[in-house]
């Protein structure tokens, strides 16, 4: 049997890799594939508890079907947004959203 | 390449990408099947760090690749190691799920972000400048998850391959709340994705009739 | 009482009243012109539609169906239900003709404003975390898309693309903390998640409080504490100021009453681990929230900081959770409700004749517009805490309530940062009263529904002043409701 802590160490690091892509990166896009790795992060931290300690192990996997409907609705409403700047402004990255002092 | 490629390409990058990635993976395969073989891991265990690898290795693509479509096939590797991961956990409505959603929505969908803001422009993208600030954020994030996990005791239950019947029952019975909440949410999600990426009429484009 | 339904679902009628209210108004704008409706009809669709499930909900006074441990319909849930409904109420009737000018999407706009009300009130509602979170994510969700609403402003967009990246992020980090809390507690359930907390969490010291900071964190960013608040004056300024009032009133209220049933409940065993977190941010808060406040020239980043501040004082009274302080929090936030939705009402009127978003454009209205200029002045002076008004009672009983916990620092740290918060708010009223107007200097009228929901406004603010009894019986009520 796979320990639990291997797969909480997988989250983990996709966790901090997703984090790091959020950081450094500068097209809205490729931040919102980064918060996407975040949210795949969080649902195998959820499926694997779900196996490991839930009794009937049912309420994380229905958070993580829920984690992942809400991931989808994200990228569909954010896109909507980064089309609207690129119009707006021929670019998609973050930097040229600047006209509001951060 | 200098241009954005062609869907027509991405063919060629897969494949490319594939045999680079198979390659890479290639001794890890073989450190892991030496240890199968002395029977150091279980063969679960063995398709777990395989596809551990994958998830990592994609991840790391999506963040560290300067192609953004590379970045972006890169990022189904990783989302379909998810998949893997929850097949791992036994799981397999969820694996079937993050496909479905995930390789044939979110990625098409980001990819048709990047076809339409980037058409023109080359798919090479600059980072940000601060880099090392964030790999030095993302390491002390990880360290301190890691030390976390391996720091608590978790009541370790014996793993059950959960019913799909329970699991439907449970979704539709108990949860039909947030089921019902979902659902307006993800009409805002359609309004919002409508109401900004249509184009707008050039002066106060409110009143003008149906597009 | 219907056998052929798992659960009683006519206690959610006022959510489904709005949710269908939010269609309807959708739908009378898309077809305006085959049924022959005015734009006009529809804010007066909406209010219809808030006022009824305000009313409505009313008549779940004392009753409560679990709906699977998920939700609660208790007196909690009805306070804020009737607030959120009163507030989509005042503010369209507050601000319909600003909207009609500068809002692109009409009915999606009063469409949003409705559901991001059903996403305030399920949070209010949640007793587990799946559906506490999906309320969260309803509400924001409907906020990212309403920002980006305003007309023929580059601004709109590039706040809503700054809210809606960070805003993923956080939501980000919170889910992790939760799904580190499901890993310790074994269940969402909120009952289930305190019994196991007070069980005892040795086994977990670093992951729970890692859990804990990053749920605090992502609530913090929700209600805009600092350091978590950097989106707070962009989203602001960029939105529509309906939206802005809408972000400084029922979002605010609505983290409040969430971090309520979440701290006040399955997290009080654990208040050893997240106590300290919470007092930190509540004084980083308060004082860094009233201090850049200071150099702010435009009204609607004045008042994005101005709401960080009033954020403080209410993380401040969760940070010494009991029952007296839960119930003063309540009344507090009912009054700073009022006096902030005064507050931009009367900004909406003004701003619907000059225009101005800068403090400068205030410049003599005293003469202009003495009326505004007085309902103005009362907000400001409520919203700093000065006696006669709303803010002063609610704060009074708040701080002491604070100070009674063993937190008589933390009162005096909001003390000080409300003396602090009087200076910029005074800003606003010298330009209005010590300065001539800048040209146009001949007396205006605002509209009668202007007219009339700053003056009911203004009463509030007075009344709750002068005689908060009733107001903090029904605050009693509710905490009652929480802490059984």
């Amino acid at each position: 049997m796979i320990p639990l802590e291997n797969f909480l160490l997988l989250s983990a690091a996709l966790f901090a890799i997703g984090f790091y892509g959020v950081l450094a990166r500068r097209s809205a896009i490729l931040i919102l594939m980064s918060v996407e790795l975040m949210l795949a992060a969080v649902s195998i931290n959820l499926v694997a508890f779900a196996a490991y300690l839930d009794a009937d192990g049912l309420t994380g996997m229905i958070f993580a079907i829920f984690v992942i409907t809400v991931a989808a609705a994200e990228v569909g409403l954010a896109l909507g947004i980064v089309l609207r700047l690129y119009r707006e402004r021929r670019t998609a990255n973050v930097d040229a959203a600047d006209e509001l002092k951060w | 390449m200098r241009r954005l490629p062609l869907p027509s390409q991405f063919d060629r990058i897969i494949i490319t990408g594939g045999v680079v990635a198979g390659l890479a993976l290639a001794p890890l395969l073989l450190v892991l099947l030496v240890l199968l073989a002395v029977d150091e891991i279980t063969a679960p265990e063995f398709i777990f760090w395989l596809v551990a690898a994958v998830v990592v290795g994609g991840a790391l693509g999506t963040v560290l690749l300067p192609n953004i479509v590379y970045a972006a096939l890169s990022l189904v590797a990783t989302l379909l190691g998810v998949a893997g991961v929850y097949l791992l956990l036994g799981s397999e409505f969820l694996a079937l799920a993050q496909v479905l959603i995930y390789g044939g929505g979110v990625v098409i969908l980001l990819l048709f972000g990047l076809m339409l803001t980037n058409a023109t422009d080359d798919p090479v993208v600059s980072d940000g400048s601060q880099k090392p600030f964030a790999a030095m954020v993302g390491l002390l994030l990880a360290g301190v998850i890691v030390a976390a996990a391996y720091d608590a005791t978790w009541g370790v239950n014996e793993v059950a391959a959960s019913s799909l019947r329970a699991f439907g029952e449970q979704l539709f019975g108990d949860y039909m709340v947030p089921f019902i909440i979902i659902a307006v949410l993800l009409d805002i999600a359609l309004t919002g994705a409508y109401v900004n990426a249509r184009r707008e009429r050039a002066t106060a484009g409110d009143e003008e009739t149906s597009p | 009482m219907n056998p052929d339904l798992n659960y009683e679902y006519a206690l959610l009628l006022p959510e489904f009243i709005l949710a269908a209210t939010a269609a309807l108004v959708l739908f009378a704008d898309a077809f305006r012109q085959e049924l022959r409706v005015s734009r006009r009809l529809l804010p007066w669709l909406a209010v219809l539609g808030a006022l009824v499930a305000g009313v409505v909900s009313l008549a779940y006074l004392d009753r409560s169906d679990d709906f699977a441990e998920l939700l609660t319909i208790d007196d909690f849930t009805t306070f804020f239900r009737v607030l959120f409904a009163a507030i989509v109420v005042v503010l369209i009737l507050g601000s319909h003709e600003f909207v009609e000018r500068h809002v692109r999407h009409v009915g999606e706009f009063y469409a949003l404003l409705l559901l991001a009300t059903v996403g305030a009130i399920f949070m209010s509602a949640a007793r587990e975390l799946i559906t506490a979170y999906i309320a969260i994510e309803l509400l924001s969700f409907s906020l990212y898309v309403a920002v980006s609403l305003t007309l023929g402003d580059r601004r709109s967009g590039e706040a809503s693309l700054k809210y809606v990246l960070l805003g993923g992020v956080a939501s980000a980090m919170l889910l992790y903390g939760l799904s580190l809390l499901y890993g310790i507690a074994g269940s969402t359930q909120y009952a289930e998640i305190g019994a196991a907390f007070a069980a005892g969490t040795a086994d977990f010291e670093w992951a729970l409080v890692l859990s804990l900071a990053l749920l605090i964190g992502g609530l913090g960013f929700k209600a805009s504490a600092v350091p978590f608040h950097m989106w707070t004056p962009d989203a602001y300024e960029g939105a529509p100021l309906p939206i802005t009032a809408f972000l400084s009133a029922t979002s605010k209220a609505a983290i409040v009453a969430l971090l309520l049933r979440v701290f006040g409940g399955p997290l009080l065993p654990a208040i050893d681990e997240w106590q300290w977190m919470m007092a930190t941010l509540a004084v980083l808060t308060m004082a860094f929230g009233n201090l850049i406040a200071l150099q702010q020239s435009n009204i609607k980043r004045l008042l994005a900081y101005s709401s960080i501040g009033q954020v403080g004082y209410m993380l401040m009274a969760v940070t010494a959770i009991s029952f007296e302080t839960s119930s003063a929090l309540l009344l507090h936030v009912a009054g700073y409700l009022v006096t902030n939705l005064a507050v931009f009402a009367a900004v909406i009127a003004v701003h619907n004749r000059t225009g101005d978003e800068r403090i400068a454009g205030f410049r003599g209205l005293a003469e202009t517009q003495p009326y505004l200029a007085l309902v103005l002045t009362a907000g400001l002076f409520s919203l700093a805490g000065m006696p006669l008004f709303a803010g002063f009672a609610t704060k009074f009983i708040l701080f002491q309530a604070v100070a009674s916990e063993g937190f008589l620092w933390l009162s005096v740290v909001a003390v000080i940062a409300s003396t602090v918060s009087l200076y910029y708010y005074l800003q606003v009223i010298r330009q209005m009263y010590l300065y001539p107007p800048d040209g146009d200097a001949a007396r205006w009228r605002p509209s009668f529904t202007a007219l009339a929901t700053t003056g009911g406004l203004l009463l509030g603010v007075v009344f709750i002043g002068l005689y908060a009894g009733p107001l903090f019986r029904l605050a009693d009520g509710a905490a009652t409701a929480l802490f059984v």
